[in-house]
């Protein structure tokens, strides 16, 4: 603790410096965050009665949520999303570009810029590129490469838009997925890697009982950060799907963004928004945990 | 993994092989949808779909900026993220210095804080953002009408909350906040206490110190920080979405939005011309960005 | 027993092995010294098959293994950095190269309670490697060579990690150990001390080639090249350039510019007259008694450490270091004057091979 005067002087001045950062924070982060949770127990909408006079509603647009179709049907696409885009699709090829990246080939450089650069992407851009792969029928890129295959090819985002929106997700986010990954990786010494060499393990066998478990710090912080950031996903999917067709890609962040800006139901939308707070909190209190935070 | 006798030498470069088709592979995957914003631009007679150019032209960028108000969105774009950067890293590089400094109560609870800042949705906070945002527009052009009078209008275009430069610059930056911080406070506790001492023994003050010491010392921790924050509010749709209506003011990932929303023919061309402009500053502050990746994520790492 | 023929190995175009020829037998404690950079590590890693030889031959108990796996090899080895799992106990440490080949859990736990029992490491056996000392690590490391039965046991600069009184300690332990397995060991070290201590034969290895090999005794009684006479011994051995006369049949004359002047034997007349390099120990220099033949030189250093006395006498550029028994009262400034005991003069040729080794 600042015993002197100058410490405390100090301390005065780190706080003063740190005011600006706060007040924006607190105005534009954190006060939102808090009059999200008062609308949600509000009618607040834009038209209709309630946009002339709303007014408290306890835990009305709750109960409506927890009966509303739609929501469970945001949360099952989120979940799914989720699981398959940041759980496996990313870790999976993020992985695998991490250790064959430790191999001594040439063009490292080339590769691991190609792999990153999706990331590196506006969301919209993103967007519009996989329109272009997969919307337009059998004109569409993935539609010529499945056909120069022998198969045959479809209205992607018409028949498989859950799918289509964890590949594109996948696609984009390989990135982070590959940076951690290595990072984790570079954490083990290589003379570990020889001693299990001079006892006799096959690659096979280092990897399961070496890299993975050593690695499982790594692999958690990773599976926290990203199911995070994928469910705050919204422009990419938006771009390519606005959420249909029919709710089969409507993630949560979609919802809210339907709910508030097309059905003009604040307080609903609000509610919704609340849960997806929630989520992200429980999420992000278990990643403040995980990581065992150093100050 | 070690090399091993020769005997096995076959064997490594079979791994050494399988590493190099994987690795094309994935990097097939990574670029080919970059290809048509590529070509597409430069196509006379650009389609949705990918195909090679009859005829090669640039005519599409020259439209970008004649026909379409290319210029506008790129010089919109450009002012209101260059400026939040800016103000991200005044922020974030003073602000990180402190919390790296500071043994106060405050300290441990609101790093928590920023990390759990982090983990928000966004779209959760857009709408309560908005209301806010608007009454204090409505403020602000309570205040500034008796004194502009007609030209509140234009003074707001600057100095607004909603649909003006000033609200869209500080709610970018608070956004871009939690990270710059945290990366410049790591920084700033891998920087030894040394040249700072030094300095206190000559007798400087804070902001001699911060001036003379800190800011040389500090420059690849803030050009990080920078890019970070650059390239995340170059991306950033939604917020200008929400906070912009009127068109001088709008930036690129909307006009590039807008242009595909036409009910008349789609000008593919000029789409992917307007996509490659917009995607170039990102491609380039990445290409900087690279090295700092590695440490930024290995700090993340070890916590 | 272990044998290098001509073994060679290439970085590149670069040769970093070049043409080695070492013999160790079952049950010695072999130790491959030398400055960094010599390839003492290198050839290691060579034997233990983490490298490969470009050219030559690796033969063990007869059979010749280039290109035989490392773990197929009969070889274990202990790494510098230990190289510990860190997830895994004690126990599945040693365990591990039997649980790689399905052995039985029964029979695992079985020779790794032998093997913790030789360590004394019994109590230790489920702890993390991050809850250990550095010495016990150590020993961790050792459990997890023996476990295999190897036919030899490789050591990578096993003590650079620990602070000296550990080293110390170790030292006595690893002979210990070396005693009971009677096991066949290389060991690589940059430490000359170490190797002097435990080593039953030195290899000294100088830019990818065995400067020599032999008993620690015979290396310092006996040095052929000017390299191993100045490596092995601490402080090192002084060597003074001289020139060299016949004034008779039967023995030549020494004499160099600082004042040093003796006559050696030469029985066979092998010595050249010429230019040469005078070799002599600090210990062989001593203070002339009254009537020795004898060179006066200036103090320029003394180090009193009361049992012994360190002067270094002479001039900056060409330091001549002395060491006295007991506590010599000199100061910097003093003249003193030096005999040295031709018996135990080296002499070398200008290129640093030896011409006449010290009889001593």
């Amino acid at each position: 603790m600042a015993r002197n005067s100058h410490e405390k002087r100090a301390e005065r001045q780190w706080l003063l410096i740190l005011l600006p950062s706060l007040v924006l924070l607190l105005a534009f982060v954190i006060y939102p965050a808090i009059y999200s949770i008062y609308l949600s127990f509000t009618n607040e909408a834009l038209t209709g009665a309630a946009a002339l006079r709303p007014r408290f509603v306890g835990f009305k647009n709750y109960t409506r949520l927890f009966n509303d179709a739609k929501f469970w049907n945001t949360l099952v696409v989120t979940f799914i999303f989720v699981i398959g885009s940041a759980v496996i699709g990313q870790f999976v090829l993020g992985l695998i570009s991490a250790i064959a990246l430790r191999r001594p080939i040439r063009f490292r450089r080339v590769f691991s810029s190609i792999i990153l650069l999706p990331n590196a992407a506006p969301e919209v851009v993103a967007g519009f590129m996989w329109i272009s792969m997969l919307a337009g029928g059998d004109n569409a890129t993935l539609s010529r490469i499945v056909s120069f295959f022998g198969l045959t090819p479809a209205d992607w985002l018409q028949v498989f838009p859950l799918s289509m929106i964890i590949i594109v997700n996948t696609w984009r986010g390989i990135a982070t997925a590959m940076i951690l990954l290595t990072a984790g990786l570079s954490t083990i010494p290589t003379e570990i890697y020889e001693a299990a060499r001079m006892d006799g393990a096959t690659p096979p066998q280092m990897f399961r009982r070496i890299t993975l478990p050593l690695m499982m710090p790594t692999i958690l912080l990773y599976m926290l950060i990203s199911a995070v950031s994928t469910i705050a996903v919204f422009g990419l999917v938006y771009a390519l799907t606005r959420g249909g067709p029919g709710g089969a890609t409507e993630l949560i962040s979609i919802y809210i963004y339907n709910q508030s800006f097309t059905a003009y139901q604040l307080g609903y939308g609000a509610a919704v928004a609340v849960v997806a707070l929630l989520i992200s909190l429980i999420l992000g209190i278990a990643y403040v945990r995980a990581m065992k935070v150093e100050v | 993994m070690a090399v091993v006798s020769p005997s096995e030498t076959a064997n490594k470069g079979r791994s050494d092989l399988i590493a190099y088709a994987i690795l094309s592979l994935i990097s097939i995957f990574c670029a080919i949808p970059f290809f048509w914003v590529l070509i597409a631009s430069f196509d006379g007679n650009a389609q949705l779909f990918l195909r090679w150019p009859e005829q090669w032209t640039f005519a599409n960028y020259v439209r970008v900026f004649v026909k379409e108000d290319g210029a506008k969105w790129l010089f919109n774009s450009l002012f209101v993220v260059g400026s939040a950067t800016l103000l991200v890293m005044v922020l974030a590089g003073l602000g990180g210095y402190a919390l790296s400094r500071t043994r106060a109560w405050w300290k441990l609870p609101f790093l928590y804080a920023i990390l759990l800042i982090r983990v928000l949705p966004p779209t959760a906070l857009i709408v309560p953002l908005y209301k806010f945002l608007l009454t204090l527009n409505n403020a602000e052009a309570a205040m500034l009408r008796p004194i502009f009078g007609s030209y509140t209008r234009d003074i707001m275009r600057w100095t607004g909350f909603i649909d003006g430069y000033l609200g869209l610059i500080l709610v970018l930056a608070t956004m871009q906040l939690p990270l710059a911080l945290w990366i410049m406070k790591t920084f700033f506790d891998g920087l030894p206490k040394d040249y700072e001492e030094a300095a206190l023994m000559d007798g400087a003050t804070l902001i001699q110190r911060i001036r003379r010491v800190l800011i040389p010392l500090a420059l690849p921790g803030l050009a990080a920080a920078g890019l970070f924050a650059f390239m995340s509010a170059w991306g950033d749709f939604l917020l200008p979405l929400i906070l912009l209506s009127s068109p001088e003011l709008q930036t690129l990932p909307l006009g590039l939005f807008r242009a595909f929303l036409r009910i008349n023919e789609i000008d593919y061309g000029l789409l992917t011309a307007l996509a490659f402009i917009y995607l170039l500053p990102a491609v380039v502050a990445f290409g900087f960005a690279r090295r700092f990746l590695v440490q930024t994520f290995s700090g993340g790492v070890k916590g | 027993m272990i044998n290098l023929r001509n073994v060679r190995k290439f970085y590149g175009a670069l040769e970093v092995i070049k043409g080695v020829d070492i013999t160790v037998e079952d049950g010695e404690f072999a130790v491959f010294v030398g400055p960094s950079g010599c390839g003492k590590s290198t050839l290691l890693r060579m034997i233990a098959g983490l490298e490969g030889i470009d050219d030559g031959d690796l033969i063990l108990n007869g059979k010749r293994i280039n290109d035989v796996p490392p773990d197929k090899r009969g070889i274990a080895m202990v790494f510098q950095s230990y190289a510990l799992y860190p997830h895994m106990s004690v126990a599945e440490n040693i365990g591990f190269s039997l649980s790689l080949k399905k052995v039985p859990e029964a029979e695992i736990r079985r020779q790794v309670e032998g093997v913790a029992e030789i360590l004394q490491l019994t109590d230790y056996l489920d702890r993390r490697p991050a809850a250990l000392s550095g010495g016990q690590r150590q020993r961790v490391a050792i459990g997890r060579a023996i476990i295999k039965k190897p036919a030899l046991i490789l050591f990578d600069e096993p003590l650079s990690n620990l602070d000296s009184a550990l080293r110390v300690q170790m030292r006595a332990e690893l002979q210990r150990l070396h005693r009971e397995l009677k096991a066949t060991v290389v060991y690589v070290t940059h430490d000359q001390v170490e190797a002097m201590t435990m080593a039953d034969r030195i290899v000294v290895l100088n830019k990818g080639v065995v400067a020599q090999e032999g008993a620690p005794m015979s290396l310092y009684y006996q040095p052929d090249n000017e390299f191993v006479a100045t490596f092995i011994g601490s402080p090192k051995m002084n060597v003074i350039p001289v020139a060299v006369t016949r004034p008779a049949a039967g023995k030549v004359h020494l004499h160099s510019p600082i004042g040093l002047s003796l006559d050696l034997p030469d029985a066979n007349g092998a010595v050249q007259q010429g230019e040469a390099k005078l070799g002599i120990r600090p210990e062989h220099l001593k203070i002339a008694a009254e009537g020795q033949d004898h060179f006066t030189a200036e103090v320029v250093i003394v180090e009193r450490l009361g049992v012994e006395t360190y002067m270094t006498v002479g001039s900056q550029q060409e330091p001549i270091v002395v060491r006295a028994e007991g506590d010599i009262a000199v100061r910097p400034g003093d003249r003193v004057s030096l005999t040295a005991d031709p018996a135990a003069c080296h002499l070398f040729d200008s290129a640093g091979r030896v011409i006449r080794s010290a009889t001593a």
